[in-house]
């Protein structure tokens, strides 16, 4: 605790209540309205965080972050907005920003906290630390009991909502750690891949569940760490633009699809991956109404 | 009475001479062809030797016609017998006449050159009477084709006013109709006003149109066009000034059509252009108002979970609502203001707000990421008229300029003052610039640079439409790298067009 915040915003009612509520979470928070202002104030002091809105005057966020790397590149870097994440996805992939925070109405403080300690600590690992609740666990080891697994873990839910929304994500995305992650499946085409068959003795899919009084969470792990942000911007963002007819540009693609739909499916769509170790896939949907705007994009490489 | 003189050309003869004198004719003598030019007193006939007339051979008579003023000429012929072909002719067609030599031994020659004489004078009376005659005859006919064409002519204008399907009106300079066809009637709704004073029979809109000719009539402007509504219809009144053969005013001529379908065709259209750029507003809004709703929900969770000692934090929380809650309002209220059909009232507007509202509409869009935004504003400026169409013409303008750019480069709006009643604005990016090729045709409705389905191609139209009927003027001036379109707007509230 302790760890220094610079938060940047032209809203400067924002920066008064955001600002309070992150130093009553500990942090010494120091506020900028604007990049040019903000990159004065980290020439005279050290910070563990910039935070910044996207859309101000000048410049933009992006922009902020990229100069502010340049010059400290070991400060975390995080970006927040009001205005829908999707459309930001091809900056995003051209600045290699994997976190943006939304603003949401109702304020979603409990986010911001988990969120901020997350990318400070580096400790990022656990269901637990998204989702209150006791933390189920179940491990996959062959391909024949995806189907089983993702059944269950869907219907064990308590929300309808809940259950159509993880049924269809959590297949996705254990489809994707156990063939792509785990696995490691070439080719360019599916049906040139070996399906069924069990995975190595000391290899499996872990998936946790939990569940609180706003939300349910679905964690996937594997224990290869192969997925990279690079590659999950580049699927993101080639699935949200759309080509001149209209349609979106990763229509077609063999790859890439699933984490679209997951992260389409679900409210809150999080890969932590430490390199060559773990992937790990959190998954989080709130109760119906809550948090209304838009998602936010998470993305921790370690 | 014979006091004329008689040329003998050739001939020598002493009887004839003496015979000549005696009957009171003075005689003159050439002694060749070639002298009778220099004979300088006048003389009334020629005679000439029958030998001189064969050696001219064929022109004979063009020749000695030329040398003697067409005087009347006959040839005294010794042998008829040695008469050629040539001057057989000529006897024959009555050009000389000829006397022989035993004319002169009887002495009847005189006589018959009394008669030759008299003759020609005949001849030159009949020749004259019949050329007048002739004149007469073409005049007459002349007279009567003319005739004819001012009928044709007549006909094809009755046919013309006729059958124009415009109303057709002339007063004159004294303010009566001299003319008005059915149409006039139909499309004022109106009887027969033929000689009526257009003043207090024509609507006033209309009659207008003759006091603006009147007014203006030192200046170089030659017509005036001006949009009446009549009842639900709307007519499109053109004025001419008419100026006679003199080019003095000699009144009005006005032609009129029904352009109801046009017009409402027009309205129609700009409704469209509105809607689309509602469309691109309530997307802007949408997101705009997210942050203050989120500082609403931030603040109302803070001011909630203080354990109720911190009465400065709930007090601040209220606060901060209240002013997010009335900026979420104004934000709605744009919205409404725009989407109203009705014109709202023209009024003063800070141009600064007006820019910076309409920056929150689009500076969120993908296509701003990589733009810069400069503004460089005149300190309080204002512009008169109405707030959400400047809006609309601003929106425009940005939206061009950053998809001009392609979302890579710099916009700058800038604003000053023009003299003391307007105001212009800058809009400025740095995109390929407007070739000159389709320099012209950018104020064209329907034209458009963009893909299909992209633009509508009535931004710029309906732009320069709206700057117009704002009093306003709108240009551009592009180069590659630098392009700016200029709006001049009046700051001031004008008492007529300007």
């Amino acid at each position: 605790m302790g760890e220094r915040i610079l938060l940047v915003d032209d809203e400067v009612d924002f920066l008064d209540v955001v600002g309070e509520f992150l130093t009553d979470e500990g942090y010494e928070v120091t506020t900028a309205q604007n990049g040019r202002q903000a990159l004065d104030i980290l020439e005279n002091k050290t910070f563990d965080l910039l935070l910044s809105d996207i859309n101000m005057p000048e410049m933009k966020g992006f922009e902020l972050l990229n100069q502010a790397a340049a010059r400290f590149p070991s400060m975390r870097r995080a970006l927040i907005t009001a205005y829908d994440v999707r459309d930001y996805l091809y900056m995003a992939k051209n600045h290699d920003i994997g976190n943006i925070i939304t603003k949401t109405t109702p304020f979603n403080f409990n986010e911001i906290r988990v969120l901020i300690r997350n990318i400070l600590t580096g400790d990022v690992f656990g269901l637990e630390k998204y989702v209150g609740g006791a933390v189920e666990r179940r491990a996959i080891k062959h391909a024949g009991e995806i189907e089983q697994a993702v059944t269950d873990i869907a219907q064990s839910m308590t929300e309808p909502d809940h259950r159509r929304r993880f049924r269809q994500a959590l297949g996705e995305i254990v489809v994707n750690a156990f063939f792509y992650g785990a696995r490691q499946e070439r080719g360019d085409r599916k049906d040139k891949w070996e399906f069924g068959g069990e995975l190595k003795p000391d290899e499996e899919i872990i998936v946790c569940w939990a569940a609180d009084h706003e939300k349910a969470g679905v964690s996937v792990t594997d224990q290869k760490g192969r997925l990279t942000k690079k590659e999950i911007l580049y699927w993101l963002e080639r699935n949200t633009t759309r080509g001149k007819d209209g349609l979106s540009t990763g229509l077609l693609d063999e790859h890439g699809k699933g984490l679209y739909i997951a992260r389409e499916t679900i409210d809150r769509f999080i890969v932590n991956v430490q390199r060559n170790v773990r992937t790990e896939v959190v998954m989080l949907n709130y109760k119906r109404g809550l948090y209304d705007g838009h998602r936010p994009l998470w993305i921790h490489e370690l | 009475m014979h006091i004329s003189n008689v040329l003998l050309v050739g001939i020598d003869s002493q009887p004839l001479a003496k015979q000549l004198e005696r009957y009171g004719y003075g005689v003159l003598t050439a002694p060749e062809v070639d002298a009778i030019i220099n004979v300088e007193s006048p003389y009334a006939l020629m005679l000439i030797d029958q030998s001189l007339v064969a050696t001219f051979g064929g022109d004979a008579a063009e020749r000695l016609y030329f040398l003697n003023n067409s005087v009347p000429t006959a040839v005294l012929i010794h042998n008829p017998l040695a008469v050629d072909d040539t001057l057989h002719r000529i006897i024959l067609d009555g050009t000389f006449e000829p006397i022989y030599d035993h004319e002169i031994e009887s002495g009847f020659v005189c006589s018959k050159i009394d008669r030759i004489f008299i003759t020609s004078q005949f001849n030159k009376n009949l020749k004259l009477h019949q050329r007048t005659f002739h004149e007469k005859e073409m005049l007459k006919k002349e007279l009567s084709l003319r005739e004819q064409i001012l009928k044709q002519e007549r006909i094809i204008n009755t046919n013309i006013i006729g059958s124009v399907t415009s109303g057709l009106i002339i007063v004159d300079n004294q303010g009566a109709i001299v003319l008005a066809n059915d149409h006039v009637r139909q499309l004022l709704g109106i009887g027969d006003i033929m000689g009526a004073s257009y003043s207090q029979t024509l609507p006033k809109e209309v009659a207008e149109v003759v006091d603006t000719l009147k007014e203006q009539a030192s200046s170089a402007l030659p017509h005036v066009i001006q949009k009446c509504k009549i009842g639900q219809r709307f007519l499109e009144v053109s004025g001419f000034r008419m100026l006679d053969y003199q080019n003095t005013p000699s009144g009005t001529l006005m032609m009129m059509h029904d352009v109801t379908d046009e017009e409402n065709a027009s309205v129609q259209l700009y409704r469209a252009e509105k809607l689309a750029t509602v469309g691109t507003m309530l997307s802007g809004i949408a997101h705009e108002l997210r942050n203050p709703l989120a500082i609403i929900s931030a603040r109302a969770q803070r001011g909630l979970t203080g354990d109720g000692a911190d009465e400065k934090r709930v007090r601040k929380a209220f606060e901060s609502i209240e002013g997010q809650a009335q900026r979420c309002a104004s934000i709605v209220n744009n919205l409404l203001d725009f989407t109203r059909h009705t014109a709202t009232k023209a009024g003063y507007h800070k141009v600064a707000e007006i820019l910076d509202e309409t920056l929150t509409y689009v500076d969120y869009q993908n296509i701003f990421d990589s733009i810069t935004v400069e503004k460089r504003y005149g300190a309080d400026l204002s512009i008169y008229g109405d707030r959400s169409r400047f809006v609309q013409v601003f929106l425009n303008l940005i939206t061009n300029a950053a998809e001009a750019m392609e979302g890579r480069g710099a916009l700058s709006i800038a604003t000053s003052s023009s003299g003391p009643s307007h105001t212009v604005v800058e809009i400025h990016d740095t995109g390929p610039g407007i070739s000159p090729d389709i320099e012209a045709k950018i104020f064209d409705p329907f034209f458009t640079t963009k893909e299909p389905g992209k633009g509508t191609g009535l931004g710029l139209a309906i732009v320069f439409k709206i700057v117009q009927q704002s009093a306003g003027t709108l240009w551009c001036d592009s180069k590659p790298g630098s392009t700016s379109f200029f709006v001049k707007l009046p700051s001031v509230k004008e008492s007529s067009h300007g």
